[in-house]
C-alpha cells in the first residue's frame, strides 16, 4: 500500500482532501514514507488536531490526526523537512513529537510573555531576561575548533538571525543557526481574524515575496469560497508575480555580487530595479508591490494602466538586459568565486523539498508555474547549467528575468483597459488552499474560514527548506562566504521566522 | 570667463550645498538593527546605498558594529527576542548617539501590534530622535528624512522632535 492510499482510507472529512486517520494509521503513514516520494508540503498544528499535507500531482492530499495528550508521532524520521514544523508546532502549541529528529526550540528562546501561546492554555513565559543563549545539537556540543558566531545584528540589512561556525582551519566543520528573533506571530494573529486583515499581513511575511504570498493567500480563500477570479485578474495576478520575480531576483543577484566583491556589478543589478520599481509603483502603489491582491480580485492603484506598464518595463529590462548578462559573465573572478560555492545535490533538495531556482538550477525540474492555469500560453520551461552552484544559480535567475520580461510583453498585450474587476466573494465556512510560484519557489496557504472570517491559516513557504539545505551546505565553506552562500540559498528570516 | 564661474559657483554651489549638509560629525555613520519586520525596510535601505541615492555624498554611511555608529537605525516591529539585542547594540555605541525609527513597524509596531513575541514598537519606551514612518518609506523618503536629521543638527545643534510623518 502506498502512502496516498493509505489517507484516502481514512475517514472523510468535511473537506474532499483532507482524511481523519487514528494513530495507528499515521503511525503506519510514517513508516510508509521512508520510501514514498509522495510531495510533502507541510504539517500544522490547530491546537486540537495535526495536518500533513502532502501534494501528488499538484492536487491537495491531507491527514489528520486528533492530539492525544499533547502529544502526536513524529514525520520527521521520515521526512527530515516535518522537523522545522514540528520544532514551531512545540513552540507555539506544546505539541509534543514523539521520536522527532530534533527537539530544540526554533521560536521561542524563553522570552516569549507566554510560553505555548496558541494553545487552550498557554503557560506562564518571560523566565529569560537578556540576550538569547544558544542552544546547539549535540553534535554540535561536541564538536572541536575555533568558533565563529555571525548575527543577529551584524549591521547588515537582512532580517536577523544568528550562525555558530566551528571552524577547522579555515574551513567550516560543523554549522547550525538559530532562529526566531524575526517572530511576530503570524500564524496567532491570523486566527479568528478579518480575511482583509490577514491577505494585508500575508504581504508582509517576507518582502521579496509579498506578492506570491497575497496571490497565493487569496486563491486558497476563493477556493474555500468555491469562487474563482476572472481570467484578466488571473493575467493581472501573473504580471503582478513576474514583476516581483523582476525586482526580487534583481536584489538577489545585486546582492550575491556585492557579497562576491563584485561592487560595479552590484551597483547594475541595483540601478536597473530602481528603474523598474520606480516605473511600477505610481501604477501598483507600492513599490515593494504590498497589498495589491485582495480576495476576489486586486486592489492596484491603477489598474486600466497595467498593460502599458507591462510594456514599459519590458522596454526598460530588454534595453538594459543584455548589458548586464556580459557584465556579469566577464567581470573579472566573479564566475570562479560563485562556481566554487554552494554545491548541492538535487536528491538533497528534494529530500528537504526546497524547490524554486535553488533546485532548477541543480537539476530538479520543478515549478509551480506549470499548474497555474493562468500562465497557460505565458510560460515555458526554461533550461540551464544544472551544477548546483552558486554561480548556477545565479545564471538561472538571470534567465528567468529575461523569460518574465518576455512574459510582461505577451501580458501586455491581453491586458485590457477594464482590467481589474474584483469578483465579490460569498463567504461560507470551508477550507481551501493556494498555490503559487514565488521568487524562491512554491508558497502554499490553507485556510479555513468559519462565521465570513479565517479561522486558522497555514503558510509553507521555501524559506523553511532554505534553512536545512542552507546549515547542511556549509561545512567546507571559507567562513567568509557564509553570508553569500545565504544569500544564493535565498535565506530568508522574516519568512522563516513568520 | 569668470563671470561663468561665479554664475556656476552659485548656482551648483547652493545645490550641492542642499545635497550635502555637513554637520557637525559628517559623515555620520548608522548602524541597522532590523528588531522583528518583514525585511522591507532594509530592502529600501539597501536600494538607498545606490544609485541614483548619493547617500555617501549627502554624508552618511553604514558600518558593521555599533562600536563605531553614531546613530542606531531601527526597523521592524521589535520582537522580545530582539529587545535585548538592540539594548546590547544601543550601550556598544560611543557618545554622542541617536536613534531613529525606519517604517511605521520600527515606531509603533504597525501590523505587528504587541503580543506574546511582539513589544510593538519603539515609542514610549525609548526617545526617538527621528522617526520616519511609512510601510515601507521609500528610500527617497528615507534619505530626506536623514538630511533633515543632519540639518537640523547642524544649524543649530538640536535634537528632530520624533514625527509621525
Amino acid at each position: 500500500m502506498d502512502v496516498a492510499t493509505l489517507i484516502y482510507a481514512g475517514e472523510q472529512t468535511s473537506t474532499p482532501w483532507r482524511f481523519r486517520l487514528d494513530e495507528l494509521a499515521w503511525r503506519d503513514m510514517v513508516d510508509l514514507l521512508g520510501d514514498d516520494d509522495l510531495p510533502f508540503v507541510g504539517l500544522w498544528c490547530d491546537g486540537v488536531d495535526v495536518h500533513a499535507l502532502f501534494l501528488p500531482d499538484g492536487h491537495p492530499l491531507a491527514a489528520t490526526l486528533a492530539l492525544e495528550g499533547g502529544r502526536y508521532p513524529a514525520l520527521s524520521p521520515a521526512r527530515v523537512a516535518a522537523s522545522l514544523y514540528e520544532r514551531a508546532i512545540y513552540d507555539l502549541f506544546g505539541a509534543e513529537a514523539m521520536w522527532a529528529v530534533d527537539v530544540r526550540p526554533l521560536l521561542d528562546h524563553d522570552v516569549w510573555s507566554a510560553s505555548s501561546p496558541l494553545s487552550a492554555a498557554p503557560g506562564r513565559g518571560g523566565q529569560r531576561k537578556g540576550l538569547v543563549a544558544f542552544q546547539p545539537s549535540d553534535v554540535m556540543a561536541e564538536a572541536t575548533g575555533r568558533v565563529e558566531e555571525c548575527g543577529p545584528a551584524t549591521g547588515s540589512l537582512a532580517p536577523p538571525f544568528y550562525t555558530r561556525l566551528v571552524l577547522s582551519n579555515t574551513l567550516v566543520a560543523h554549522a547550525e543557526t538559530q532562529t526566531g528573533y524575526a517572530h511576530r506571530g503570524i500564524a496567532g494573529r491570523s486566527r479568528h481574524a478579518r480575511v482583509e486583515d490577514v491577505c494585508r499581513l500575508s504581504s508582509r511575511v517576507a518582502a521579496g515575496s509579498s506578492v506570491a504570498h497575497q496571490v497565493a493567500f487569496c486563491q486558497a480563500v476563493e477556493n474555500a469560497c468555491d469562487s474563482h477570479v476572472g481570467t484578466e485578474v488571473a493575467l493581472l495576478r501573473v504580471t503582478l508575480l513576474e514583476m516581483e520575480r523582476l525586482f526580487q531576483h534583481l536584489y538577489t543577484l545585486a546582492g550575491m555580487a556585492r557579497l562576491a566583491g563584485a561592487q560595479l556589478v552590484a551597483s547594475h543589478c541595483m540601478a536597473l530595479r530602481e528603474k523598474l520599481v520606480a516605473e511600477a509603483a505610481p501604477i501598483t502603489g507600492s513599490r515593494l508591490l504590498m497589498d495589491v491582491c485582495i480576495p476576489g480580485g486586486l486592489s492596484v492603484r491603477e489598474a486600466t494602466q497595467m498593460g502599458n506598464l507591462c510594456a514599459r518595463l519590458y522596454g526598460l529590462g530588454q534595453k538594459a538586459y543584455p548589458q548586464l548578462v556580459l557584465l556579469w559573465r566577464e567581470y573579472p573572478g566573479l564566475s570562479a568565486l560563485l562556481g566554487s560555492v554552494g554545491r548541492i545535490q538535487a536528491d538533497d533538495l528534494e529530500r528537504v523539498g526546497l524547490d524554486g531556482p535553488v533546485a532548477r538550477a541543480a537539476g530538479w525540474d520543478c515549478d509551480g508555474r506549470r499548474m497555474m492555469p493562468a500562465y497557460d500560453g505565458l510560460w515555458r520551461y526554461t533550461s540551464g547549467r544544472q551544477n548546483g552552484t552558486a554561480e548556477d544559480r545565479a545564471l538561472l535567475l538571470l534567465d528567468e528575468m529575461e523569460e518574465s520580461l518576455r512574459m510582461l510583453d505577451l501580458a501586455s498585450t491581453r491586458i485590457g483597459l477594464n482590467a481589474g474587476g474584483t469578483v465579490p466573494l460569498s463567504m461560507r465556512d470551508g477550507e481551501g488552499t493556494g498555490l503559487v510560484e514565488g521568487p524562491w519557489g512554491g508558497v502554499l496557504y490553507w485556510v479555513r474560514l468559519a462565521h465570513g472570517r479565517v479561522a486558522e491559516a497555514f503558510c509553507r513557504k521555501p524559506e523553511t527548506s532554505a534553512l536545512l539545505v542552507f546549515e547542511q551546505a556549509l561545512p567546507n565553506h571559507a567562513a567568509e562566504d557564509t553570508a553569500l552562500l545565504a544569500c544564493s540559498l535565498g535565506m530568508n528570516a522574516a519568512a522563516l521566522d513568520g | 570667463m569668470g563671470l561663468i564661474r561665479a554664475v556656476m559657483n552659485t548656482v551648483f554651489w547652493k545645490e550641492r550645498q542642499k545635497r550635502k549638509p555637513l554637520g557637525p560629525r559628517w559623515p555620520l555613520l548608522l548602524f541597522h538593527v532590523d528588531t522583528g519586520g518583514c525585511g522591507g525596510c532594509g530592502m529600501e535601505l539597501q536600494a538607498m546605498t545606490c544609485l541614483p541615492y548619493d547617500m555617501q555624498g549627502a554624508g552618511f554611511g553604514f558600518v558593521n558594529s555599533p562600536r563605531s555608529a553614531d546613530v542606531l537605525l531601527v526597523t521592524g516591529a521589535l520582537t522580545r527576542t530582539m529587545a535585548p539585542v538592540l539594548q546590547a547594540a544601543w550601550e556598544a555605541m560611543p557618545n554622542p548617539k541617536g536613534i531613529i525609527s525606519i517604517g511605521t513597524c520600527a515606531l509603533d509596531g504597525g501590523v505587528f501590534s504587541e503580543n506574546y513575541a511582539v513589544m510593538g514598537g519603539l515609542e514610549r519606551r525609548v526617545s526617538v530622535d527621528l522617526a520616519i514612518t511609512g510601510c515601507p518609506p521609500s528610500p527617497q523618503e528615507i534619505l530626506n528624512g536623514l538630511c533633515t536629521l543632519l540639518g537640523s543638527a547642524a544649524q543649530g545643534g538640536q535634537k528632530e522632535t520624533p514625527s509621525r510623518g
